[in-house]
């Protein structure tokens, strides 16, 4: 499968930062840390759970400023791996601030989002810099395998375009 | 933004997706359309179980049926996939601004050689 196959229904990003891997998964892991990058710009950020360990509740709100005062949104999941310096996943959806989901009606915003989503973060060191892999997969409540069935998605999407352009 | 989806669709889209059984339909379909029959063969199913799962993928736009024959064969619609796809073109922005911001959090915290480091 080749990379643009992948950041057709997923979301794959690979990056490398001048930071040990420690530091790169305190940002990940620690509040505080975590409200001072994640955003989005002008945003401010309140982590009002973080417990990072498997089965583990987090709850992060955003506070943005509207020309009709601050909004703020809550995104409510849950930790599904936690390898210390190595990997984390775990899901999103929106929420209220007491972290109940909302349902689709309650959702105001974004367009176009999944009811919920999963990410993954994979750390590796290389000496003294940190490579990250982060993958951002929209998945129904009730799929454990967020996995295959993106890369099933894939090769579905990867045919459909076969498909279109011979019908063309 | 003028590229409005339809949140609910592309949850049902997600929905339909999240199983198996439909996802080998609509790998079997990417190659051409079929009869029910046809797709029902390659699984241990019901005629009646087999047209279950196709009528979740005609809800979610992924399956339509052509009128014009008696055994009206299923075909696939990709328009829901590229749904899909625009929600991770976004997602992808979001992502990519995010890891600036964190590369910029790094370098306050930790000025690097070479770099003017920032005293804030």
């Amino acid at each position: 499968m080749t990379e643009d196959n992948v950041a057709h229904d997923a979301v794959v990003i690979e990056r490398s930062f001048a930071a040990p891997v420690e530091l790169l998964w305190r940002l990940w892991t620690e509040p505080e840390h975590f409200a001072a990058w994640y955003g989005p710009a002008g945003a401010r950020v309140v982590v009002a759970k973080m417990d990072v360990r498997v089965g583990g509740a987090r709850l992060v709100g955003m506070e943005v400023d509207t020309p009709g005062g601050p909004v703020r949104m809550w995104l409510v999941g849950e930790y599904r791996e936690v390898a210390a310096h190595k990997r984390i996943v775990y899901t999103e959806s929106l929420a209220d601030a007491e972290g109940n989901a909302l349902s689709l009606d309650e959702r105001g915003m974004p367009h176009g989002h999944p009811t919920t989503t999963e990410v993954t973060v994979e750390f590796s060191d290389l000496d003294g810099r940190t490579k990250l892999v982060l993958t951002h997969v929209g998945i129904p409540a009730d799929s454990p395998g967020a996995v295959g069935w993106a890369m099933a998605l894939d090769k579905l999407a990867a045919h459909a375009g076969d498909q279109n352009t011979r019908q063309r | 933004m003028a590229s409005v989806i339809d949140e609910d669709r592309l949850t049902e889209t997600f929905a339909a997706l999240a199983n198996s059984t439909r996802r080998a339909i609509l790998a079997r379909l990417a190659e051409g359309e079929a009869s029910v029959n046809e797709l029902a063969e390659p699984f241990a199913m019901t005629l009646p179980a087999i047209s279950k799962h196709i009528k979740v993928l005609e809800r979610a736009g992924l399956v339509i049926r052509a009128r014009r024959a008696q055994y009206r064969p299923c075909a696939l619609d990709p328009a829901p996939l590229e749904e899909i796809s625009t929600w991770a073109q976004r997602c992808r922005t979001e992502w990519e601004s995010r890891l600036d911001r964190m590369d910029d959090y790094l370098a306050r915290l930790a000025p690097r050689p070479g770099t003017d480091g920032h005293d804030d």
